[in-house]
């Protein structure tokens, strides 16, 4: 083990084999620390425990003992391509070699996000009843119950032309599914806290009070309990090599330049453009940046309708001041501007979320003020009911946007009474309001 | 009928949708299951017993309805003695029986075997609910169709006794028991969950179960699983801890360095895929907030003539970033348009966690609190509500996108069309219009 001695002090020599170790004990079914160093110095024989590792982490398809090395090289060369990897270019298109460059690329994948803990938040073992306090703002950004705009993975519908009829019967279906989607889940939280409260002061965690359906599940049947508690103990392990490496990572880091370093120049002759968008992966793309541009435009429009009065207003008025209103002028217009820079500081850089977000664990407590200990389910309904309020809202605009265009649309046909159930009569109205 | 491309992407997004929620539909049933097995009376043949001390225990492997989730918490017939719950302890090694230990035997094995006489007779009936208390001298009945104990075993229970294996515990005088097991050697064997103060001998109904409702709170968890619990949250709490010192500055800046020599190679001017999406991303998190802006400015009441300037600079520099925000969009579709080539499989997996950029993905223990399970139900109703309302509102875009130029391009008009697209798009596919010939008008 620790022949190779690059740390340069930081936390004594010898600590790189354990930040290598610590990471092989944190990665899931990582290779070994030798694979490690057997890859800096681009030997085959690492290759396949890495590419292995790297489709593991980047590709939720079911590993494939089957598929040849080198299908499984292009695959993984085009989803690092796919995450904008610098170096795709080198990657190799064979199952052969490039044990190297995959290093590189796991480091580049270490380095750009926090892989280490989103992988084991991903495969965690859940010890509680969990509900997702997500609390972002209404856009459709793939929570939950959003329809995945992809082409279907299962392409079974290369069906031709449908009737409208048809999309009327699945929209049917769909409501069907939500009402029992929502009696199930009324049943289950029944069912939850029952079970919260007939366990009431068992938990050995007097924060939390009672068990949880995990908890007592694996009490009930005890090999469940037994494959929990080992679980949970591997996680643990996980957990402390992560932790382990996060205090050796600088020696990681170090070392990974050296690795680069003695990568061989870039030949120049190779063409450096790797598959990046595909015409299959487009249409869902390029629908959404439609429907994206259309909203933008109205929103573009309404704004400016909006400042038309106002603009009028103030043009009347303001036409008897002098320079001091100027003056005035320019600070709010500063005001302003600063606003507007911090609201577009929101959406470039990302909100940080105010509240928790991510799965929180239930707690039945009847308590009422309960020591600062967590969210409290009234405040995440406060939240929950300001949201529903805004989409219903957005929602009802756009069934008003379109029951005018079809009002125009009736407008345009004499002879007919389109009669609304339960309004009036649908007729096109000339300011557009409803 | 609709043209075909249409078609075949609107069947798509609603299948996506129906698919989405019966995906959530199966997990919410796989939890169901689970709970309510929780509530009923515990399988013996899983539940092993702790300890050895004597005293009657029968489980009734239930298969039956659920107790009813509307009923308030029993009195808890059982007085709480704090008996350890059943751990999930390796099978404890048999010991001889005491005199005392085989009397109650004998005596419960009466109680026993009248049990299962009984029980035959009301299985039919399947009142779970009536039987639910120690005192009564109901049965622990159970729908569960009741294959007879032999009535021979019981004559075996003195030798029986002796191979008792505690954890083969519960006594299986009916129900579809995996096995045989004679119900004293049973009795012996699932002593742990039972009231030791009531006599076995003066008690001559039925053998008892273990049910959530009146035992839960003598629960407890084993110390393998409590040091390993807290053990975990610990950790997690110090890996998601966003400060460890110069130690991880150091790293972080070696790690910068380490990128930033790794992305000297060229870079393609071209986006990839997940830049895009982040890009999209962005821009609809920009275009909700403009237009949440925008309604907090309209929805102010007009004040004087300085605010209502301001209001004006307000719209105006809104106006202006929404028109920045449709040239970056339309830059990108034609960087999106430009790079057309075959992708293996579709849309590459392992694509950035949705929820926006910038996301913390890291998990950290957190506890929600409620107060009552109708907190809790509301709580649950909203959450559905909100994502409900969110795919409403992307197939509501979607069926826009699609219908509405159909509709309004069709020469002749569609009526039937027409009134399909108003109730999609217009009533939410909840009521329908109708179209009248007007006779009173002539016609032309």
């Amino acid at each position: 083990m620790g022949r190779r001695r690059r740390g340069s002090g930081a936390a004594g020599v010898g600590a790189l084999p354990e930040a290598i170790a610590a990471l092989s004990r944190a990665l899931p079914g990582g290779p070994s620390p030798e694979t490690f160093r057997r890859a800096k110095f681009d030997r085959p024989e690492a290759v396949p425990a890495l590419r292995r590792l790297l489709l593991g982490l980047l590709s939720s398809l079911p590993e494939d003992g089957a598929a040849d090395p080198d299908g499984q090289a292009r695959l993984l060369r085009s989803a690092l391509c796919a995450r904008g990897y610098p170096r795709g270019a080198r990657l190799p298109e064979s199952g052969a070699g490039g044990s190297r460059e995959l290093l590189l690329a796991l480091a580049w994948l270490l380095a750009r996000e926090p892989l280490l803990e989103r992988l084991l938040a991903r495969a965690r073992v859940q010890l509680g009843d969990e509900v997702t306090a997500c609390q972002r703002d209404p856009t459709p950004l793939q929570c939950e119950l959003q329809a995945r705009p992809c082409p279907p993975a299962h392409g079974v519908d290369t069906e031709g032309p449908v009737d409208i009829r048809f999309l009327q019967w699945l929209m049917g279906k769909l409501q069907i599914r939500w009402r029992t989607l929502a009696s199930s889940q009324w049943e289950h939280c029944a069912l939850l806290g029952q079970i919260h409260a007939y366990t009431q002061g068992c938990h050995s965690d007097r924060e939390l009070g009672h068990l949880s359906v995990p908890e007592t599940e694996a009490l009930r049947d005890p090999e469940g309990g037994q494959q929990l508690l080992w679980r949970l103990q591997c996680e643990n392990k996980r957990l402390e090599a992560a932790l382990q490496w996060r205090r050796c990572e600088l020696l990681f880091w170090q070392w990974m330049d050296s690795v680069l370093v003695t990568c061989p120049p870039e030949e120049a002759s190779r063409p450096p453009t790797p598959p990046r968008l595909s015409g299959l992966l487009l249409s869902p793309v390029s629908r959404e940046l439609e429907l994206l541009s259309r909203e933008l435009q109205t929103l573009q429009e309404g704004l400016r309708e909006a400042a038309g009065p106002l603009r009028v207003a103030w043009e009347a008025r303001a036409g008897a001041r002098g320079p001091e209103l100027e003056a005035w002028q320019q600070m709010v217009q500063m005001a302003v501007t600063r606003e507007l820079v911090a609201l577009k500081q929101t959406w470039e850089h990302g909100r940080a979320p105010p509240q928790p977000h991510g799965p929180c664990r239930l707690v039945q407590s009847q308590a009422a003020v309960p020591a600062g200990l967590g969210l409290q389910a009234a405040e995440l309904m406060g939240v929950l009911r300001s949201q529903e309020a805004c989409l219903e809202e957005a929602l009802s605009q756009l069934q008003a946007q379109c029951q005018q265009e079809l009002a125009r649309l009736s407008g345009a046909l004499p002879g007919l009474l389109w009669i609304l159930p339960s309004h009036g009569r649908l007729a096109p109205t000339p300011s557009g309001t409803r | 009928m609709l043209p075909a491309d249409s078609s075949r992407r609107l069947v798509a997004e609603l299948r996506g949708a129906l698919d989405a929620c019966a995906e959530r539909q199966r997990e919410l049933e796989r939890s169901l299951r689970v709970s309510r097995r929780l509530l009923r009376a515990w399988d013996p043949a899983e539940t092993p017993a702790p300890e050895p001390s004597p005293g009657r225990a029968s489980e009734d492997p239930a298969a039956g309805k659920p107790a009813s989730p509307a009923s308030p918490a029993h009195g808890g017939a059982a007085p709480p003695r704090t008996v350890r719950g059943p751990p999930p302890a390796p099978a404890l090694p048999p010991r001889t029986p005491t005199p005392q230990e085989l009397k109650e035997l004998e005596l419960l094995t009466q109680a026993l075997e009248k049990a299962v006489r009984v029980r035959k007779d009301i299985s039919k009936a399947g009142q779970r609910s009536k039987t639910a208390s120690l005192k009564s001298g109901s049965q622990a009945a159970a729908p569960a169709p009741a294959t007879a104990v032999p009535p021979g075993a019981s004559g075996r229970a003195g030798s029986r006794a002796a191979e008792t294996r505690p954890s083969r515990g519960g006594c299986r005088a009916s129900g579809p028991a995996r096995t045989m097991t004679p119900g004293p050697q049973a009795t012996k064997t699932g002593p742990g969950l039972r009231d030791q103060h009531e006599p076995p001998s003066a008690d001559p109904h039925s053998p008892e179960v273990f049910r959530l409702k009146e035992k839960g709170t003598l629960l407890q968890l084993p110390s393998a699983y409590r040091k390993a619990a807290s053990l975990n949250t610990r950790l997690w709490t110090q890996l998601s801890s966003t400060s460890m010192g110069d130690a991880r500055d150091a790293a972080a800046a070696a790690k910068n360095r380490f990128l930033q020599t790794l992305q000297a190679a060229p870079a393609s001017s071209t986006l990839s895929v997940a830049e895009v999406e982040a890009e999209v991303a962005r821009l609809r998190a920009a275009c909700s907030l403009l237009r949440l802006r925008q309604d907090e400015v309209l929805a102010a009441d007009p004040g004087d003539w300085k605010q209502e300037y301001r209001r004006l600079l307000t719209l105006d520099g809104l106006g202006a970033m929404a028109t920045e925000c449709l040239q970056r969009l339309q830059d990108l579709r034609t960087v999106a348009e430009q790079q057309p080539e075959p992708w293996p499989e579709g849309r590459p997996p392992g694509t950035p966690l949705p929820c926006g950029p910038g996301t913390d993905p890291l998990w950290h223990p957190q506890r929600l609190l409620y107060s009552s399970t109708r907190e809790l139900q509301a709580l649950a109703d909203l959450r559905l509500r909100v994502a409900m309302l969110k795919q409403q509102l992307h197939l509501q875009k979607v069926l826009m996108a699609e219908l509405l130029p159909l509709v309004c391009r069709t020469e002749p008009p569609d009526l039937a069309l027409c009134r399909a697209a108003h109730s999609l798009l217009c009533e939410g596919g909840q009521h329908f219009l109708c179209v009248l010939r007007d006779e009173a008008e002539p016609v032309d």
